[in-house]
């Protein structure tokens, strides 16, 4: 296939409501395919595995990338030069290079986002007044969460939707205007942005003794989690604190699960238990494997997550992350970044080191 | 199967909540019972060692001290004594180390605290040891004794079995009173030795305390920091500072942080008949304990030149470790554990695929890995649990400028090279910082007497009270037969 056929395919498969197993399969073949062909490292990487289009006859047989590969090699398709936009991964290299996920267009992501967010953030509403928690587009060109919430304002935001964070920080005169106003008018209002940039905003709301009760139909969507840029939080006492601050009830918080190296995010339906089930829409289906071993777990044992995106066409489709889940009914609990655990005696980790070093 | 941890002299079971540790390695479940005490309970606890300690332990000659715990230490070596079975039986089920291992780990250790390398041990930091006993004459003029602390804390973390034993011996050879917090992830070899101590002289026993909160738990921590009248404490960057700011301006903190350890292999080592073994060697220092310790091996620099390549070098140890495997084999990970080696492997995989000059072997069931780099590279910790990487250099001589900017890490390298170049790297390897080399092999079994972190175990733990000269001159003018 070609780039034109896969993305043209790639939109109408996203635009149906839904693909059995054999349709997903097909299709995940066909971009593999495509991706050994015109993704020379990630051929490469697939010899290496004694893996080809020939001998790969499930979705869930193509080699997967570690998330790390995008640190040292240029996984596209298409030539880096004439990608439309390059998202750049949060992790670096010792050397501080960031990894690079190369968009001939940003069409399919934009289906892919716009057509998942309508389904399980908007559910019943068209458009919502927005406050979006992050900087913009402009300011973060290569971010891809920038532009997904730059997305999310542009095409479900109602008039009066806006950015709440400025150059110079949050705008917690703006923040606490919009959400009186939504008080007083009784408009549904949706705030969305990063999950430390909740922490810090409900830390100041508690300096000045501020809560409010969002009307009914209002929401939150936060994601990333807390990284080491607010204080860290159990998710229950954080899901507690937007209730209770904001009155959006736990099972109206949404949590969604993206990443640079994917076009598709995951979403839970809501918050009110932890850890809440995350799923994705057809186009991307996730397995549980070992992470040293990479088999496949049965269902309920705890391993990290595969995914097989195939909005993400340019690059590689099946990424093997560092998160830590398990598979459940209807989707998976993510538990996090599997990170590596300190040392249980008095040896250093590297994250350890890495902080100590930089000190 | 449930047992119990903790030990306190002066306070009764019955008043003390107690929480339930569960571990469950393999499919085998093991509770362990650890008493959890409230603010006044530690008060409490602390006025009682305190008390004991300057009563009783204060009088006790050095050389008693040295023989109870010589007493304790015969014992657990016994492998027909009861606690020694305990401990055969238990600690592989809570800290997931293969049984084998730890039985010799376990000889191997505790044979460091025997009556011969205690007295070692105290002549390593006092030239004239009566000094712990009663005054003596001092070089300077005057004189001088020595004091420990009436209550010494020790806050201990990690897995590694009977490494509490460590201070708390160093604690009572200079007479203080100790109340020890062992770790969740093994609370049960320091307890029984406190027992055993006990047994074998109850006063003695009664100067010393075990107690344990979760990690973190602040309130607790603060009760004992507020009490204690030195602290040594063992943990990460972060969690050391949190104890340093809360212990009192007044009260002394000494800190053991994580350190990195590495090996060097000279192109002498390289031949034909000596390489093998070498490499045997080199993989028992990371197998041992899993790298959990910080003496272990992350990185080992390989000189270029030998008949032995860098890059072969790494296939033997590759090849040791694997037959390691079979014989002592690498503990069950958490999945965290399980998600730093998998990261570690696969950003060197991703290496050696993006660089021909990098490559990584490793066995199916990702219980070893062994990365190696033709370039040079920095020290970087590697993704422990029998993870490490061989480093090719042209010279050893060049590895310790590399290594300069890490000194506040660095701890002991395990060498392999002829006597002059030992020495010459020693010299090199002290003035960056590194405290402690040894043969390989034996990195992770420090000798008698040694000193951690390059410290003096045992005069960091005492002040010294000195009767200067003058006070000596002064009091000749006030007897009743002065002239």
């Amino acid at each position: 296939m070609t780039e034109a056929q896969i993305i043209e395919t790639l939109l109408e498969f996203i635009a149906a409501d839904s693909a059995g197993e054999n349709e997903f399969n097909a299709f995940a073949l066909q971009i593999f395919a495509y991706q050994f062909e015109n993704n020379a490292p990630y051929q490469r990487f697939c010899r290496q595995r004694e893996k080809t289009p020939r001998t790969v006859h499930s979705w869930q047989a193509i080699p997967a990338v570690p998330i790390n590969g995008y640190k040292y090699l240029t996984l596209t398709c298409c030539d880096p030069e004439v990608a439309e936009r390059v998202f750049m991964t949060s992790g670096t290299t010792k050397d501080g290079v960031r990894g690079k996920c190369h968009h001939p267009t940003l069409e399919v992501y934009d289906a892919s986002m716009t057509t998942a967010f309508r389904q399980r953030f908007m559910q019943d509403h068209d458009t919502i007044r927005m406050g979006i928690l992050f900087p913009t587009e402009q300011a973060m060109p290569n971010s891809s969460l920038a532009h997904y919430l730059a997305l999310a304002l542009s095409e479900f935001g109602s008039e009066g939707s806006r950015y709440l964070l400025t150059d110079d920080g949050l705008d917690i005169e703006q923040l606490f205007s919009e959400l009186d106003r939504a008080v007083q008018t009784g408009e549904p209002y949706a705030l969305l942005g990063a999950s430390f940039s909740f922490v810090h905003i409900m830390d100041e709301m508690e300096r000045l003794g501020k809560s409010v009760n969002l009307p009914q139909g209002s929401r939150i969507l936060d994601t990333g989690g807390f990284k080491g840029q607010s204080r860290e939080l159990e998710l229950d006492e954080f899901y507690d604190l937007l209730q209770a601050r904001f009155g959006v009830p736990r099972d109206q918080c949404i949590n969604m699960y993206g990443m640079t190296e994917l076009s598709t995010e995951f979403y839970d339906w809501g918050n009110s238990t932890c850890p809440s089930v995350k799923s994705g829409p057809h186009w991307i289906r996730s397995r549980i494997v070992n992470p040293l071993t990479g088999l496949e777990l049965p269902k309920g044992e705890m391993g990290v997550l595969v995914h097989c995106d195939l909005a993400h066409f340019n690059c590689v489709s099946s990424i093997l992350t560092e998160d830590a889940g398990i598979e459940v009914d209807n989707g998976f609990l993510l538990l996090g970044r599997a990170e590596g655990a300190e040392a249980k005696g008095c040896s250093m980790a590297v994250d350890e080191f890495l902080k100590a070093a930089q000190g | 199967m449930t047992l119990k941890a903790g030990y306190l002299p002066g306070v009764s079971d019955d008043d003390i909540e107690w929480q339930t540790l569960s571990y469950n390695r393999d499919g085998q479940a093991i509770d362990v019972r650890v008493p959890l005490l409230s603010d006044e309970q530690m008060k409490h606890l602390s006025a009682h060692i305190k008390e004991k300690s300057r009563h009783y332990l204060k009088s006790l000659p050095v050389s008693d001290i040295t023989a109870i715990i010589d007493t304790a230490i015969t014992r657990l070596l016994d492998r027909n004594n009861a606690y020694r079975q305990q401990a055969e039986e238990y600690l592989p089920l809570i800290t997931g180390y293969d049984a084998e291992m730890i039985r010799l780990g376990l000889t191997g250790y505790l044979k460091t605290f025997r009556q011969p390398e205690l007295r070692r041990f105290i002549a390593e930091d006092f030239a004239n040891p009566k000094l712990l006993d009663e005054f003596q004459p001092l070089p300077k003029g005057g004189y001088g004794r020595a004091y420990g602390p009436d209550l010494l804390a020790h806050i201990w973390a990690g897995n590694v079995p009977g490494l509490p034993l460590w201070s708390l011996i160093s604690g009572l050879l200079v007479k203080a009173g100790n109340i020890g917090k062992v770790a969740s992830a093994e609370p049960l070899m320091a307890s029984w030795f406190t027992q055993l101590i006990a047994e074998i002289d109850p006063e003695l026993g009664e100067c010393l305390a075990v107690v344990w909160w979760k990690g973190g738990d602040v309130e607790q921590e603060q009760a004992l920091l507020n009490q204690a009248d030195l602290v040594v404490a063992y943990g990460n960057n972060e969690t050391l500072q949190q104890i340093r700011d809360r212990t009192p301006i007044t009260t002394r903190c000494l800190t053991y942080s994580h350190k990195v350890s590495f090996g060097m292999i000279s192109k002498t080592a390289l031949d034909m008949g000596k390489a093998w073994e070498v490499a045997h060697q080199a993989a028992f220092d990371i197998v041992r304990y899993d790298q959990q310790g910080c003496y272990s091996p992350h990185v080992f620099f390989v000189e270029r030149g030998g008949a032995v390549t860098p890059q072969e070098f790494s296939q033997y140890v590759a090849n040791e470790l694997d037959c390691f495997e079979e014989k002592y084999p690498r503990r069950t990970l958490t999945i965290e554990e399980a998600g730093g080696v998998a990261a570690w492997r696969q950003s060197e995989e991703m290496k050696a695929f993006a660089d021909e000059s990098n490559s990584l072997i490793s066995n199916d069931g990702g219980t070893w890995s062994i990365a190696y780099s033709a370039a040079v590279e920095d020290l970087v910790p590697s993704g422990l649990n029998r993870t490490a990487k061989v480093i090719a250099v042209d010279q050893l001589d060049d590895v310790a400028a590399r290594i300069a900017p890490y000194k506040a890490f660095l701890q002991t390298v395990g060498v392999a090279a002829p006597p002059a170049e030992l020495h010459r790297l020693a010299g090199l390897l002290g003035a960056v910082g590194v405290t402690r080399i040894s043969a390989l092999e034996h990195m992770t079994t420090p000798e008698a007497g040694w000193h951690h972190d390059g410290r003096f175990n045992l005069l960091d733990l005492v002040t010294m009270t000195e009767v200067e000269r003058s006070a000596e001159i002064a009091s000749e003018a006030f007897p009743n037969y002065v002239d």
